[in-house]
């Protein structure tokens, strides 16, 4: 075996005191950061301008906003084409629209295209809980790992989204970013660096490692801290960084577990969980892993987005029964 | 270039389109010597392409959004001296500068992957307005199959070009009336095809798609009309030039063996 490259260590503890902060607000700000650092903006909205909480950036910059209306495909189209044209084009609808009904206008126009659009899949998972599953995305991370050249992400707090906007505006080339609606606390210190392609470790833990992705990270967080209140050490590692990944760290941060369990509000079918077993069986780790997720071959069901969380065993009180069950079944 | 040069161009561009399918024993024959024309007179005498320099920001765009008709704008780019002609005979092998649709990353003068129907005139329309945006003179042409307006993504567009007045846009359809299988009017027809153009606010024109004159004339009245996007309805003849290939459905995809590739250069020669 060779030694894993170190990854760096985001080992920071949540900041209880920190109010809870919508992601979106961290999309806007990096916008009107964008446009004064000289980025050539242009936020591509279909009918969406509300979904991205876009109004103080299109009343301070009316000519970088396009709505091309209630069209999908004309959006990201539009957007190739902007980008093809000369700006950095971004596009802000809800995640299902974009990833189901403009597949294949990411697919060629964008990613085969190799063109420098920037994608925001907003409310992703199960965020519209009770509309159903025409507004549920559970497939969106699958998808766009299905697509060459795309870069997929997903902050798990306002800190992270603002880094993570930075970088996608910097880069040169499709990005995909998973951006939740929920008003979530700040796992991250102001100083934090978001590094492309690294995984980001929150809590160290020898019992049992949970790797979550996007918004249910603080399920995750929460569950290791109702578990370390039982004795039992629980890390927590998130994924902000799908693709690329830097698939030796993870699984060095993963290899003395003796029990992994992945949390995403997503299919457990071709997102982390599917990302995460890829992993361990290539590193032939060995060890137990839990995939909590949308099971494969289901759409969700529909109601509040707790309760949905609940059912799956998504929230935290879910993720503490199945550690504890795997736990007395090893022991 | 004086029309007679831009005829022999044509000329030239249907042998080479021809030969090339027929070496590569695969190719849309039909669909690339019913566009020729359009193409020859879009790259010999409308684009402004500065410096002929596939990088400059001020070229006209071009977009081939009936991506299958790869191998007449490959033959055209070559008859233009756009791209090395010897390209041509890699045509559809392994990693080439020509595969079998346009490859941005391939080929100088491809401005998007096409191949899938109705992805050409969403992305036109960023790039004119993009254009409009920035005030900068650049005009965008896409050509789409008749079949292709079918796809709905189209006329998504077409209502965004013409709520934004993109007038720097115009759209040449290759009216040909075959599409694979059959006649469009057969499988979904598109008739009236120009009153549809012009409900969604189009400036549109009609043009004798396979006569290079008059698609200069329409191509010039749409310089003429401000405000609105342009559409040249081309009514043209698949397989255009050659006798035994014009108008046959199974043309779509047929190539023409060593005796009707003879045949078809004595047409073109005669």
């Amino acid at each position: 075996m060779t030694a894993a490259p170190t990854a760096p260590t985001n080992a920071t503890t949540a900041p209880t005191e920190t109010p809870a902060q919508d992601l979106r607000q961290s999309m806007i700000d990096a916008f009107f950061q964008a446009v004064d650092d000289g980025v050539n903006l242009a936020v591509v909205v279909s009918d969406s301008t509300s979904t991205a909480k876009l109004a103080p950036f299109q009343a301070a910059h009316p000519e970088r906003v396009v709505n091309v209306g209630i069209a999908e495909q004309s959006l990201v189209g539009v957007a190739a084409g902007l980008s093809l044209g000369g700006y950095v084009p971004v596009t802000a609808n809800a995640a299902p629209f974009l990833v189901a009904r403009a597949n294949e206008q990411v697919k060629n126009d964008v990613c085969y295209s190799n063109t420098n659009v920037k994608l925001v899949g907003l409310n992703a998972g199960v965020a519209y809980g009770p509309l159903g599953s025409t507004h549920h995305a559970i497939d969106d991370l699958s998808i766009m790992q299905g697509f060459g050249t795309i870069q997929i992400l997903a902050p798990s707090d306002a800190v992270e989204a603002r880094r993570m906007f930075a970088h996608a505006f910097a880069h040169e080339g499709p990005v995909y970013i998973r951006l939740d609606n929920a008003k979530l606390p700040v796992l991250h210190e102001d100083g934090y660096r978001f590094t492309l392609g690294e995984p980001d470790r929150l809590r160290e833990g020898a019992a049992v490692t949970l790797v979550a992705v996007g918004s249910v990270v603080h399920e995750a967080v929460a569950a290791a801290d109702a578990l370390a209140a039982k004795g039992v050490d629980a890390g927590v590692v998130s994924v902000p960084s799908i693709r690329p990944l830097n698939r030796p760290a993870l699984a060095h941060m993963l290899r003395a577990a003796p029990l992994v369990v992945t949390v995403e509000e997503h299919s457990v079918h071709g997102g982390l969980g599917s990302l995460v077993a890829e992993i361990m069986a290539e590193n032939a780790l060995g060890s137990r892993l839990i995939r909590i997720g949308i099971p494969d071959g289901q759409f969700a069901k529909t109601g509040p987005r707790a309760a949905i969380r609940a059912y799956y065993g998504l929230d935290s009180a879910g993720i503490l029964r199945e550690v504890q069950n795997a736990r007395a079944t090893v022991a | 270039m004086d029309i007679a040069s831009l005829q022999n161009a044509a000329r030239t561009v249907r042998k080479t389109i021809l030969r090339t399918n027929a070496r590569a024993g695969q190719g849309h024959t039909g669909g690339d010597l019913s566009e020729t024309d359009i193409l020859v007179t879009l790259f010999l005498h409308v684009l402004n392409l500065p410096g002929r320099d596939p990088q400059n920001p001020d070229r006209d765009r071009f977009i081939l959004s009936k991506g299958h008709g790869v191998c007449g704008l490959y033959s055209t780019l070559a008859t233009a001296g756009l791209i090395d002609a010897a390209w041509l005979d890699d045509y559809l092998t392994f990693d080439s500068h020509t595969p079998g649709h346009p490859v941005r990353q391939k080929t100088p003068f491809v401005e998007l992957n096409t191949g899938a129907l109705g992805h050409g005139l969403p992305v036109a329309t960023g790039l004119a307005l993009a254009a409009k945006r920035q005030n900068r003179s650049y005009r965008v042409y896409v050509l789409v199959g008749d079949g292709e307006l079918q796809e709905g993504s189209n006329w998504e567009s077409a209502m965004t070009a013409a709520h934004y007045d993109l007038d720097n846009l115009t759209v040449i359809v290759d009216r040909n009336t075959l599409q694979l299988a059959d006649r469009t009017e057969s499988i979904v027809g598109l008739e009236p095809l120009a009153d549809k153009w012009r409900a969604f606010g189009f400036d549109l024109h009609e043009a004798r798609g396979n006569d290079i004159p008059d698609l200069i004339r329409a191509f010039e009245a749409t310089r003429t009309v401000a405000g609105k996007p342009h559409v040249i309805l081309a009514h043209t003849r698949k397989g255009a030039g050659v006798s035994f290939i014009e108008d046959r459905a199974e043309w779509h995809h047929r190539i023409p063996t060593t005796e009707e590739l003879e045949r078809a250069y004595a047409e073109l020669e005669s």
